[in-house]
């Protein structure tokens, strides 16, 4: 490349700032997961596997599990909540369509620490306080992961291409045979690129979690940071890898398996 | 008589406050292949789309082979329907989009491979049937599109200006191969488009409309010789018009006209007598130029204002005695141009002529 002109020079800082501060911390952290001492020293004194084994205790393999397990009845949820959703907002006009938009929407812009405040008072409140914990969890993270579900799948049905859904029905398909054969397939990478973000968005939450979360029930970020209050163990810096590596895994998979890579990049290739 | 294959009823269709289709009637009969040509907004694609049933009409009603289906759903009507973006499923093969209308009417497997092989082979795709539409080239899309509409052996083909989306070589192609396939299949035909050179090369009949009306229909010879009105006069072709005032109708069919670029005789139809408003109007390829014109043509002097190379063709643009504007389209056949300036005669044959019982002011 002979290209010197003020973009290059600008596309290779943002490069740059990129791998300083995004990827640097990244190795910094997976090499203080391997010190032979009980301080989070860099460069790592010694190499020891020993604050991987502890990761395997109980104490971090539950909330470990625990986040697993809510993620994926969120993301599943808040999939099979947007879904319908994202059809009635971008097919239909009916009366309040304004209101629940708005509705929908509004965790997004919202703080979720006012969302898990809100969500805390209100179960006081009406008298569901036995709920704080799980169910109130699960709530909580699907309305916040909401709208991506619902965002991904408009941003699908709006590129479905003109009059396929037509040609089906011209061709002798029902209103359910379109769904099923035309509609959905060509849904699929939203669909999925929803789930990726739904699972990603609950399994790194804290703000939420921080204020609904009962003992014994707590997700991994938010045990991380009760943690943090003894100070950075290199347990934690290997806890963070993990942490890292899950939804990283599940984002390569999808891409691989379904292409939500265009997805998330670019606007969607048709096919 | 069989029944048409298709008849609509004073099929009327509002969109708010506007008419998209005004109380049209029309009969396409077997086999027959009928051109909606106008300009955007005038209502074609609206009332193809009343016929497939996208939309719910408002008013009138319309018979597949003498059925009325006013208000039935599209999947029930039985009709092949070739879109201008082809409207291809990109999730499937070329194969499976060809199959699919056969799949949704429950037929077997090795039965829809049959068919859809016969399909492809059809429209000069064999083979491809493993191909997604993606990989195919926009002529290729087009065959796959006509393919899958034809598969299910539609009651009626109904076309939506499915060529403008080609460059035009493959466009005249298309053109010939649709018009040949569509006559050997005899199946009737309700084709779209805004294209006057695909309406006058393909149609058995061309319905010309304007404002949610058909405003004339008839073969392409009578609409691009004898058109009803100076809309369908202006729209299809280039013609020159001049406003004419009958002085004198003959008992033998043709009339004396005042215009302002000089007197004319013309064809006339019956029922005008002297001092109605007309429309004089004739075809650049039928106003001819000569230093002088012949007997018994109407001759008018004109100024060569400006000649344009066609290749085949010649246009000149003419400057007439009242100031009016002209074109003579002249065969380029070696006995050379005329040059911008030059002083000569523009003359045509009374039979040449069509008038159009309409004024400019009406």
């Amino acid at each position: 490349m002979k290209q010197r002109s003020w973009p290059w020079v600008a596309l290779t800082i943002a490069v740059a700032a990129i791998y300083v501060f995004i990827v640097g911390p990244i190795l910094i952290t997976t090499a203080v997961s391997f010190n032979a001492t009980n301080r989070s020293y860099f460069p790592p004194q010694g190499f020891s596997l020993r604050w991987w084994a502890d990761v395997f205790q109980p104490q971090w393999v539950q909330p470990l599990l625990f986040s697993l397990e809510l993620a994926t009845l969120t993301c599943v949820l808040a999939t099979a909540f947007g879904l319908p959703l994202a059809f009635a907002l971008h097919r239909y006009d009916f009366p309040g369509k304004a209101l629940i938009r708005a509705l929908v929407m509004g965790p997004l812009i919202l703080p979720t620490l006012v969302t898990g405040i809100a969500l805390l008072q209100f179960l006081t409140i009406v008298g569901l306080g036995s709920w704080i914990g799980y169910g109130a969890l699960l709530v909580g993270h699907v309305v916040i992961c909401l709208p991506f579900s619902v965002r991904t799948v408009a941003i699908s049905l709006h590129t479905i291409p003109p009059n396929v859904e037509a040609a089906a029905g011209s061709l002798g398909a029902r209103p359910w045979s379109v769904l099923r054969h035309i509609t959905l397939p060509l849904l699929i990478p939203g669909i999925f690129a929803g789930m990726a973000f739904a699972f990603i968005h609950s399994f790194t939450d804290v703000n939420l979690s921080l204020f609904i979360a009962r003992p014994g029930e707590r997700p991994i970020t938010v045990t991380i940071l009760s943690f943090l209050e003894y100070g950075f163990a290199p347990t934690l810096a290997a806890l963070s890898i993990i942490s890292l590596l899950i939804p990283l895994a599940l984002v390569a998979i999808l891409g691989r398996f379904i292409g939500i890579g265009n997805f998330l990049f670019e606007e969607q290739g048709r096919g | 008589m069989a029944e048409p294959a298709l008849q609509l009823r004073a099929l009327t269709k509002r969109f708010g406050a506007t008419t998209a289709v005004d109380e049209i009637d029309l009969a396409v009969a077997q086999g027959e292949f009928v051109t909606l040509l106008g300009p955007s907004g005038c209502g074609k694609t609206t009332t193809l789309n009343l016929i497939a049933g996208f939309l719910t009409p408002d008013g009138g009603e319309i018979h597949l082979a003498g059925k009325s289906v006013g208000s039935r759903p599209p999947f029930e009507r039985d009709l092949g329907i070739v879109f201008q973006d082809y409207a291809l499923f990109p999730h499937m093969t070329v194969a499976e989009n060809v199959g699919f209308g056969l799949k949704m009417r429950g037929l077997d497997s090795k039965e829809i491979e049959r068919r859809v092989g016969e399909a492809l082979a059809m429209v000069h795709l064999p083979g491809l049937g493993a191909r997604r539409p993606l990989q195919m080239s926009g002529g290729q899309r087009q065959r796959v599109a006509l393919a899958r509409a034809l598969v299910i052996r539609p009651a009626m083909l109904l076309l939506d200006e499915p060529l403008s989306n080609l460059d035009l070589k493959l466009r005249e192609e298309m053109r010939i191969e649709i018009s040949n396939l569509q006559r050997r299949l005899g199946i009737a035909t309700v084709f779209v488009t805004h294209d006057q050179g695909e309406a006058l090369t393909m149609s058995d009949r061309i319905a010309v409309m304007r404002n949610g009306r058909i405003e004339q229909i008839g073969a392409p010879a009578d609409i691009y010789e004898r058109p009803a009105t100076r809309f369908v006069a202006g729209f299809i072709g280039a013609i020159n018009m001049q406003p004419a005032v009958v002085s004198s109708a003959s008992s033998d069919g043709y009339a004396r006209l005042e215009t302002p670029a000089g007197p004319a005789l013309a064809r006339l139809p019956t029922g005008f007598g002297a001092g109605v408003k007309t429309t004089l109007t004739v075809r650049p390829e039928r106003l001819r130029l000569g230093a002088a014109a012949p007997e018994n043509a109407v001759a008018w002097p004109a100024t060569v204002e400006h000649v344009v190379y066609l290749g085949a063709r010649r246009e000149v643009r003419l400057r007439l005695a009242d100031g009016s504007a002209a074109i003579a389209e002249v065969t380029n056949d070696g006995s050379g141009g005329r040059a911008a300036g030059e002083k000569v005669t523009a003359w045509f044959k009374p039979d040449d002529a069509w008038v159009i019982p309409e004024n400019a002011s009406d």
